[in-house]
């Protein structure tokens, strides 16, 4: 029986008018989300790919002293991904060079100019056509399922029948998400053809299962959108009140709550710019520097002769070595905070099943602001790699002082760390790595299961409103 | 006969359910967010004024003329409430400093760079979305839904014409639509006002006053556009799914495409390019001060800090005072005037991103919202004028600023330039002692003030166009409904 009621309603919804509409807005936004990517993804890879191995060439040059490993300035930059025709996760407005030596990070950077006077629009992907386009279609299809029946006089004649209300309901819901999938994997299928047909971008399995991943999760999405219309569309008894209602809930759920995430953020913390870290950071070092005695004789006193009696190199590793774990802390808690401002002001808004959606498929696709973060985390590990080494290779040069500490002109004069080359291909290298698939998934659950609890209140609500609904 | 239809028209629609839940929505939005977006406003206005004290402190410690670099800041704009444009993303501070002319530049580089992740939020996008969905939801059943109850025959049957009717359809619409626009101007502004820093001068009232009409007219527009599909089209059902689609391209599709064109259309130089040219000028620069540069003696000299994070050698010998009375000198005249190639440099850099985005501006005209953006964006001082006409203010002070310290230092020849260093105090040095005196911090009280300007009438020019189109549009969805309820089959 419910076989008969979706193909009844499946067909019902393909000859309308909106369906025709949807199909092509959905092909024309996937068709061009597929070129804007293929157009900018070729000369952000080539510039990546330039950049980093100017890096590498530079750091070449430097190990021919080993104690200018310590000091150069590496720059590490965000990998583009092929899954930005996914998601790209507001990635063109995002830091993406992330400059640090052996000792310190500093905060993350955006290299390159932008227009900075273009409103920041967000770029067409396939979550940006889903959360906005399609949920509206989702609405637009069920708004009249249950009221709209009502109207024409059909609903009391099919439930005049046998059929119990339960099946009538699943009917409905799953021939709207039938519906639903045609113009979507339409889509898709474009948008996927587009890109694969490029032979510049390369999709490696593990990317074919995200793509697949995020497929699903955006059905689920969807899922939410056609129960908010059947729910609605059960309590009312005018399809025109229906629309209204929805499309108010629409707008404050898909436009207005996401939006207002920035001014939540804005509003909860105090003001953490530039000039305020620099300030912090002088403090910090001035404090530490005031208190010299305490670190031994002479630390604060320095000369470019390394035989000259004013200098302690010992107490000045001390000394140095605490004014850089003070100034890290202070730039590491900056950092935290500027994190936490945009995180919990995304949490406030996580009411609406938009942010969940786009911030689950932003760790799925590794894209986004997880991206940045997780670079920024794997800085760490490599510095102390590098570190290791400087230092084992270091215990081997008996001219050394073996002081390994965040000052370059004393490393020069003093030779506190060794001057000895060292083999170009022994040197450790940052990569970027990309989490696995099922670590991914870890860090989303908390976002799935919300879906899928919105799915559920939505159901349950619509399905307690249909028992009680008059058919007359 | 036009004003009996329009009264009736609007009896109808205030009683209906839409309209109801429409307008509560708009007010419980407004007064919602509205004490958010003022105290974000507040707490600008406080840290601008803590920056313009601070600033002023640092000015009274400053010792040597070298190291007067104050920066400038632009008081945040109080109507970016209702449009925030582009106030958050271009810098509202400028450095005066003797080798560098100010120049625009990003927000991302002082604020929070994660913060680009949420889209902007003010008052003008509960217009945009929630009003204008509202103006949709009352016409589209203005003509075809007369028609499916049976009503338009009735009505055309009488004495009454086709225009007068149309015209009273007209007239209802905007006046039911008028309630909710004004209920969210009311509240915002009495919240607005209840906020204790905020203070409304007479301009500001002119500017709300304008923001309001042009509010009005930007609903009319969507009114409009619904009446126009009613008149299209048999069935109600059908006017609202063609009146929805067309909104959504035009709020979401055309605004976004319309960037991306213009980023396509008109691509910026690539970044080595401008590197380059700025490396190669500061080559010159260099090899020019290096080749007229003084010998290094020997030179011994005792540092100390000065105001605005910068230091300068208190005490110095001989060998060191000329040394640094020619360096100086060279550096600060070399400095100058090489400031006006660089900011050549930058500025042709800025014209390009100008005519990209005047190219997108163009471009997204097509849609109303985007124009209707555009309007309450130039009447808040929020858009990139007001961000133009502050630079070349700082530009115009810096100037003043130079010339006072050329004025005051001889041409840069004098060592009260870049020390405190008396002549006694140099040959006790030499003798081998530390003199400890403090010396007093210059006396700046004829120092040039910067003076910030409000121009109202440059913010209108830049808004009035706009408008002009928003009204044009008007009138041809106007003209375009009219002629299709002309040959309408009201049967």
């Amino acid at each position: 029986m419910i076989r008969q009621i979706v193909r009844k309603e499946i067909l019902e919804n393909v000859l309308s008018l909106r369906f025709i509409l949807s199909l092509l807005l959905t092909i024309a936004l996937f068709a061009a989300s597929g070129f804007v990517f293929l157009s900018r993804y070729a000369k952000q890879s080539q510039d990546y790919w330039k950049k980093t191995n100017d890096n590498l060439s530079a750091l070449r040059e430097q190990s021919s002293q080993l104690y200018r490993l310590a000091f150069y300035q590496q720059k590490a930059f965000r990998k583009p991904k092929p899954l930005t025709f996914c998601v790209e996760g507001f990635e063109k407005s995002l830091p993406n060079c992330f400059i640090f030596n052996v000792f310190t990070t500093e905060l993350p950077a955006i290299e390159g100019r932008g227009n900075f006077t273009l409103p920041h629009f967000s770029d067409i992907d396939w979550v940006f056509i889903i959360s906005l386009i399609l949920s509206f279609v989702a609405l637009a299809f069920t708004y009249d399922s249950i009221c709209g029946e009502k109207e024409q006089g059909t609903l009391c004649l099919v439930l005049a029948g046998t059929i119990p209300r339960y099946k009538v309901l699943l009917g409905k819901y799953l021939a709207a998400m039938f519906t639903l999938g045609m113009p979507l994997l339409a889509g898709l299928l474009v948008s996927l053809v587009i890109v694969v047909s490029s032979k510049e971008i390369v999709i490696s399995p593990g990317d074919w299962l995200r793509i697949l991943t995020i497929v699903f999760w955006s059905f689920l999405y969807l899922s939410v959108f056609v129960l908010l219309g059947l729910f609605v569309s059960s309590r009312t008894a005018h399809s025109a009140n229906s629309m209204v209602i929805l499309l108010l809930a629409w707008v404050g759920l898909v436009i207005l709550l996401p939006s207002s995430g920035k001014i939540i953020s804005g509003v909860s913390s105090k003001n953490l710019t530039r000039a305020d870290l620099e300030r912090r950071l002088d403090e910090t070092s001035r404090r530490v520097w005031d208190n010299h005695e305490k670190f031994g004789k002479n630390a604060a006193s320095m000369s470019t002769d390394p035989k000259s009696p004013i200098n302690n190199p010992p107490a000045r590793a001390r000394l140095v070595t605490a004014v850089t774990e003070a100034t890290n802390q202070a730039r590491n808690d900056h950092h935290n905070q500027l994190l936490a401002q945009t995180l919990t002001g995304r949490n406030f808004t996580s009411l609406s099943p938009t942010v969940i959606y786009q911030r689950a498929s932003e760790v799925i696709a590794g894209t986004g602001i997880s991206h940045c973060v997780n670079l920024y985390q794997q800085i760490k590990p490599y510095q102390t790699d590098l570190k290791e080494y400087i230092r084992s290779n270091d215990a081997e040069d008996s001219n050394s002082l073996h002081l390994i500490y965040d000052e370059e002109g004393c490393a020069r004069h003093w030779t506190t760390i060794s001057h000895k080359a060292v083999d170009f291909d022994t040197v450790p290298k940052f990569q970027e790595r990309d989490l696995a698939l099922g670590q991914s998934l870890k860090l989303a659950i908390w976002d799935i299961g919300l879906l899928v609890l919105f799915n559920l209140v939505f159901f349950t609500a619509s399905f307690v409103s249909f028992l009680r609904y008059d058919v007359r | 006969m036009i004003w009996k239809i329009a009264k009736k028209e609007f009896l109808l629609n205030l009683m209906t359910f839409k309209f109801a839940v429409g307008t509560v929505v708009c007010v419980v939005l407004t007064a919602a967010f509205m004490p958010i977006l003022a105290k974000d406003y507040q707490q600008r206005l406080r840290m601008y004024d803590d920056n313009v004290a601070r600033n002023e402190a640092e000015l009274r410690k400053v010792k040597v003329y070298k190291n007067i670099t104050p920066t400038i800041f632009r008081p945040p704009a109080l109507l970016s409430v209702f449009s925030e444009g582009l106030e958050k993303q271009v810098d509202d501070s400028a450095k005066i400093e003797f080798d560098k002319i100010p120049q625009m530049r990003g927000a991302a580089v002082q604020g929070n760079p994660y913060q680009a992740i949420f889209p902007v939020f003010d008052v003008s996008l509960i217009f945009k979305i929630v009003i204008g969905v509202l103006a949709l939801l009352v016409a589209y059943d203005a003509i075809s839904g007369e028609k499916e109850r049976g009503t338009l025959k009735l009505i055309l049957s009488g004495t009454a014409r086709r225009y007068q009717v149309l015209l009273g359809k007209l007239l209802a619409g905007l006046l039911i639509l008028v309630v909710p626009v004004t209920a969210v101007f009311i509240i915002g502004l009495i919240i607005l006002l209840s906020f204790p820093l905020v203070d409304l001068a007479g301009s500001d009232w002119i500017r709300i006053g304008l923001m309001y009409l042009a509010s009005l007219v930007f609903i009319s527009v969507m009114y409009n556009v619904g009446l126009l599909f009613s008149c299209l089209t048999k069935r109600s059902a059908i006017s609202l799914v063609l009146g929805l689609f067309l909104w959504i391209v035009l709020v979401v599709v055309v605004p976004n495409g319309s960037v991306y064109f213009a980023a396509q259309l008109r691509p910026l130089q690539p970044d080595e390019k401008l590197d380059g040219q700025i490396a190669a000028l500061q080559q010159e620069f260099e090899s020019e001060f290096n080749k007229s540069k003084p010998a290094m003696p020997d030179v011994i000299e005792s540092d100390d800090g000065d105001a605005f994070g910068h230091w300068y050698p208190r005490l110095l010998n001989k060998g060191g005072m000329e040394y640094y009375q020619a360096c100086y000198r060279l550096e600060h005249t070399l400095g100058v005037k090489y400031a006006d190639k660089f900011w050549e440099v930058e500025q042709r850099y800025l014209n390009d991103l100008a005519k990209q985005k005047s190219l997108a501006s163009n471009l997204s005209r097509i849609s109303p919202i985007s124009l209707y953006e555009n309007v309450m964006s130039g009447l808040a001082g929020a858009d990139i004028t007001s961000f133009q006409s502050f630079i070349t203010s700082v530009k115009a002070h810096r100037n003043r600023v130079v010339e006072y310290i050329r004025s005051k230092t001889d041409e840069f020849s004098a060592t009260s330039l870049f020390t405190t260093c008396t002549r006694e105090e140099m040959e006790q040095y030499e003798k081998g002692a530390d003199s400890a005196v403090e010396h007093p911090s210059l006396d700046l009280r004829d120092f040039p003030r910067f003076i910030q300007k409000t121009d109202i009438v440059g913010d209108l020019r830049s808004a009035i166009p706009d408008l002009a189109l928003l009204i044009f549009v008007n009138m041809l969805f106007f003209t375009l409904s009219f002629a299709a309820f002309t040959k309408y089959d009201a049967r």
